[in-house]
């Protein structure tokens, strides 16, 4: 090779091959500027278009499944959201039958409460208007029998009618204010 | 014949053997960085991509020094 | 040996020489054309149509061709760009690491191809161009990444006593802001300088000894040509671990710029 070198150094000048030639830089710029445009603007631009293709088809196929997956999702939640509301709505129901149920039991209570005061009361009436009977007859007649007894035991009539009305009243009076001591 | 004929005998540029004597320090260089890989891949062949990539960068500064060496004689003619 | 053999017959090695062939157009001027030029607009329009045919029509399920674009494209941006540099950044910087592969690629691989025979970036133009733009792109991005602080960092790096800077400073001016493009200039250059001239050499000689030598010399011819298709072979190699290589290293030295903290 060297040898070669100095016999073409004899013929004519052995160039450089450290020395650029003006030609060549120029010529090298112009075609490193050219490929760079072709693969900034035309090829990288294609390639990422396909890769996104690429990956949108995966991904593509990913969205489909996520959205399959997210209605049945969903379908499951309205499913399961009916069925708490029907739940709900009978639970309510079944609340507000048993409250209408207590409060008929109630009334049914209050009216049964309200018609046996009413017995009582009106038996109580009729009872004092028939102890106030009895009192007024047993008053009448207990006098006379009490005078017969007594104009038997004394032998004597007592036929005076204000003398023995007298005595009897006092009896009676007497006979209640023991009655009033003894309770 | 003596050293001296033998000598004369020889003609052409001494820078040759000047690039002989410069090869040996890359070519051994380059010897033990892929050497050096092919233990790495052995022990561990899961890294034999990362160990790949960087032997070649290892080769490329070594035998640098190789390329430098024919290039001195372009440069100091 | 070799000087009995090149008596009569005047065996002529390749020379530096081939790297200047004639000027086809514009002679002496900015826009000369010789040979390793139409080489490189060859190889350039090649490069421009099969991506332009491979993603005319992209399909989400790939056609043959269409799959082997793919398979190259993905290459730069998986392999190299994202490998490197991460997702995010590696988006930013994937127009030029692509470009640069492809360009290196394409262009190397004229070198082994019959017919072409030399590579498009065995003159220094390519490279060197190439190494220029990487070189800008790193400083471009550690510039962006932390503006002002990035050439502190870079060339006195946090951590290290100050007394230490004497040493450290010109050491990292020069590892950072020389050896690299000068080294992705010549590892490109040189790799494909010796690839052609190592071919031109071997095929050269095959023919010397077929044709020119005489008697056992000739046998000599099989072992050359069987040399030469080897390297031919180990050169399609070269091409393309050149173009990664040249690819990875702009991108390990855009993530080492932006990787630069503190």
């Amino acid at each position: 090779m060297f040898n070669a070198v100095i016999a073409a150094a004899a013929e004519g000048e052995a160039r450089n091959p450290l020395l650029p030639e003006i030609y060549d830089i120029v010529w090298s710029s112009v075609i490193f500027v050219v490929i760079l445009f072709f693969f900034w603007k035309l090829v990288l631009p294609r390639m990422q278009k396909l890769l996104d293709e690429r990956a949108e088809a995966i991904e593509g196929n990913i969205a489909k499944a996520d959205d399959a997956q997210r209605k049945a999702e969903a379908a499951l939640e309205q499913y399961t959201a009916q069925l708490a509301d029907a739940r709900a709505e009978a639970g309510k129901i079944r609340e507000v039958a048993r409250a209408d149920g207590q409060k008929i039991v109630a009334e049914h209570r209050e009216q049964a409460v309200a018609e046996a005061a009413r017995v009582t009361a009106s038996a109580k009436v009729q009872i004092e208007a028939e102890r106030q009977a009895a009192v007024v007859s047993l008053r009448s007649e207990v006098g006379t029998l009490a005078i017969d007894l007594a104009s038997g035991v004394i032998g004597e009539s007592l036929t005076d009618d204000a003398k023995a009305s007298a005595i009897v009243d006092r009896f009676l009076a007497d006979l209640e204010a023991s009655e009033k001591a003894a309770k | 014949m003596d050293a001296t004929s033998v000598l004369a005998a020889i003609n052409g540029n001494i820078a040759t053997v000047g690039y002989g004597l410069a090869a040996i320090g890359p070519a051994i260089g380059v010897g033990i960085v892929v050497g050096k890989t092919i233990e790495g891949v052995a022990r561990q062949p899961e890294l034999a991509g990362q160990l790949q990539v960087l032997m070649y960068i290892g080769i490329a500064f070594t035998e640098a020094l190789a390329f430098i060496g024919i290039a001195t004689y372009f440069i100091f003619v | 040996m070799l000087p009995s053999a090149t008596e009569d017959g005047q065996f002529k090695g390749p020379s530096i020489n081939e790297f200047f062939p004639e000027a086809i157009l514009f002679a002496g001027s900015p826009f000369e054309i010789n040979r390793i030029m139409l080489i490189r607009f060859l190889a350039v329009a090649v490069l421009l149509l099969v991506f332009w045919l491979g993603t005319r029509r992209m399909q989400v399920i790939p056609t043959r061709f269409q799959s082997i674009v793919e398979l190259g494209l993905n290459f730069a941006r998986v392999n190299i760009a994202e490998d490197i540099l991460g997702k995010k950044d590696g988006k930013r910087f994937l127009p030029l690491i692509t470009t640069i592969f492809f360009m290196v690629l394409f262009l190397n691989i004229t070198g082994p191809l019959p017919f072409l025979n030399i590579a498009g970036t065995s003159v220094i133009g390519v490279p060197l161009v190439l190494a220029v733009i990487a070189y800008v792109a790193f400083i471009y991005a550690g510039v962006k990444k932390n503006p002002g602080n990035f050439f502190r960092n870079a060339l006195f790096p946090p951590g290290v006593p100050p007394f230490l800077y004497i040493i450290v400073t010109p050491i990292e001016f020069i590892s950072t802001f020389l050896v690299r493009p000068v080294t992705l200039t010549l590892r490109l250059l040189m790799n494909m300088i010796v690839g052609h001239l190592l071919l031109v050499l071997f095929f050269s000689a095959t023919q010397f000894f077929f044709f020119t030598a005489d008697g056992g010399f000739k046998l000599f011819g099989a072992g050359t040509l069987v040399f030469g298709f080897a390297f031919t072979l180990f050169e399609v190699l070269i091409a393309l671990l050149q173009a990664y290589i040249f690819a990875l290293l702009t991108a390990v030295y855009i993530q080492l710029a932006l990787a630069e903290e503190h």
